[in-house]
């Protein structure tokens, strides 16, 4: 009991020497509670001050967030290409539709386009639809290479659709299944490229060279005439009447070479696709495709014939 | 008229004159190229006078009540009611140090020119008033980059705050002795 008493005694001394010590300091404490109070009011407003309060308040928390970001990004790669492929299909569909609406000539040096748009004058001999694909088999080593994507029939892709990547042109689907379609890379005898420099002159890209040994690096363009200016890394786009969307990038010129026999330049060209890791392309689909082949078509069907009565006067 | 009813109209009237010094951004008269644009704060004034028992738990509350009062005129956030807090703790401190006796032993009486004496009562409201600058201003400019900037902007200000002070005690104190 007495014990007991004590400790109680005791424990009430301490107690008061508690409440002393706290009425004491009890102006400092409000005091501090005060300032606490308006720096947080000073934090809330979205100002200079309230600004570096509230980061560095976040930098604690922020290393943790940044921490936990960098494990789970991982779990959402799939998804943040995915989203990013559709934007870009969207993009270059935009973009190649864009090209079109207004006709543009090429004048020596300088493109002038011939005014804007309007509804009398809409030019629009192309319209592009882009298709996102992933390559799943790649070769680079055989003599005519081929991709295998992962959209097929099902998907609405068809045979010689051009194919390209983000980078660059890469080939046309010569077989489709359901699921399924190859595709005939640059990187093949049986495929040239219509393409032009800079300037505008036009010639013809191709993988295989007479007396080359083929290598996935360098594609070649022949018969270009000397006068032609052009300078190393300069851009070789496809052309608007190569099967491939019109201005789409080919190679950069790495080498040139002066044929002695023909004196008539071949130029070594870089290809503007890594061919050896292609991960996503486009397959593009030109929907006026078939009717400028059956219009051509007709070029050979029937041939126009010169008037007789013309010629007998 | 009552002593908290007094203070109670200060309260309201230092308000109302400091909102109209807001409107008035002085350049220090003759505008100097690259001198600091400040206001005159008015408004400690208020816990300046406030009377002598006031016991300090309730004039940080008052200051506190009053800077918020200001800060919400003025959009500053809580930059006047932390600098107030500051000299609403100082206050007694400064008080008890000015004066012979302890303040207890004034009852019912306010710190004023005619108690303290015109010098005593200029370094009382000089002091506390740079303390509350130097605290207002450091929160407000925000870095100590540029001090020559900060220490002209503090001492311009309280300069000027003080000629209002002096201004607002000419006015307001009845019955000054010539002797002062």
């Amino acid at each position: 009991m007495r014990c007991g008493l004590r400790t109680s005694d005791s424990l009430n001394i301490r107690v008061r020497n508690f409440i002393r010590f706290i009425s004491q300091f009890a102006n400092l404490i409000l005091f501090v509670v005060l300032e606490i109070f308006c720096a947080i009011l000073i934090g809330r407003t979205r100002t200079i001050q309230g600004n570096d309060l509230v980061n560095s308040a976040n930098a604690v928390s922020g290393f943790y967030y940044k921490r936990q970001n960098a494990i789970v990004h991982y779990f959402t790669l799939g998804k943040m290409n995915d989203s990013l492929l559709e934007e870009n299909q969207r993009l270059h569909q935009e973009l190649t539709n864009l090209q079109f609406t207004s006709d543009r000539r090429v004048d020596s040096s300088v493109m002038i386009p011939k005014g804007p748009p309007d509804s009398n004058r809409k030019i629009e001999y192309a319209h592009y639809i882009f298709r996102k694909a992933r390559v799943i088999n790649n070769s680079v080593s055989q003599t005519d290479n081929y991709l295998t994507l992962n959209r097929g029939s099902d998907d609405g892709i068809k045979k010689e659709m051009a194919v390209i990547s983000g980078t660059g042109a890469v080939g046309k689907v010569v077989h489709v299944s359901k699921h399924f379609s190859t595709v005939l890379s640059l990187l093949s005898s049986l495929q040239e490229v219509s393409v032009h420099l800079k300037d505008g002159t036009t010639g013809i890209a191709k993988w295989r060279l007479e007396g080359s040994s083929p290598s996935p690096d360098i594609l070649y363009m022949m018969d270009v005439p000397s006068q032609i200016p052009m300078r190393l890394g300069d851009t070789v786009w496809t052309t608007t009447y190569s099967f491939f969307p019109p201005e789409v990038m080919v190679g950069t010129i790495q080498n040139v070479l002066i044929v002695k026999k023909t004196g008539k330049r071949l130029l070594y060209l870089k290809p503007a696709n890594n061919f050896r890791n292609m991960m996503y392309v486009y397959v593009t689909e030109n929907t006026y495709e078939t009717e400028q082949k059956t219009l051509e078509q007709q070029n050979t069907a029937e041939p126009v014939k010169p008037k007789k009565g013309g010629h007998k006067k | 008229m009552s002593l908290p009813l007094r203070n109670f109209l200060r309260f309201w009237l230092i308000l109302a004159v400091q909102v109209l010094l807001n409107k008035i951004t002085l350049r220090w008269w003759s505008e100097p190229s690259g001198f600091p644009v400040f206001i005159p704060l008015i408004y400690p004034l208020f816990i300046l006078l406030l009377p002598f028992e006031t016991p300090v738990w309730l004039l940080l509350i008052i200051g506190f009540i009053t800077g918020l009062s200001v800060d919400s005129l003025m959009n500053t956030g809580g930059m006047h009611a932390a600098a107030t807090v500051v000299i609403a703790y100082l206050r007694t401190n400064a008080l008890n140090a000015l004066l012979p006796r302890p303040l207890n032993e004034y009852p019912n009486q306010a710190p004023s020119v005619k108690n303290l004496g015109w010098v005593p009562f200029l370094t009382y409201a000089g002091f506390l008033i740079l303390i509350h600058h130097l605290v207002y201003f450091s929160i407000e400019l925000w870095s100590f980059s540029n001090p020559g900037m900060l220490v002209l902007k503090i001492l311009a200000s309280a300069f000027t705050s003080m000629l209002f002070v002096v201004a607002y005690l000419l006015l307001f104190t009845r019955q000054i002795s010539a002797r002062g």
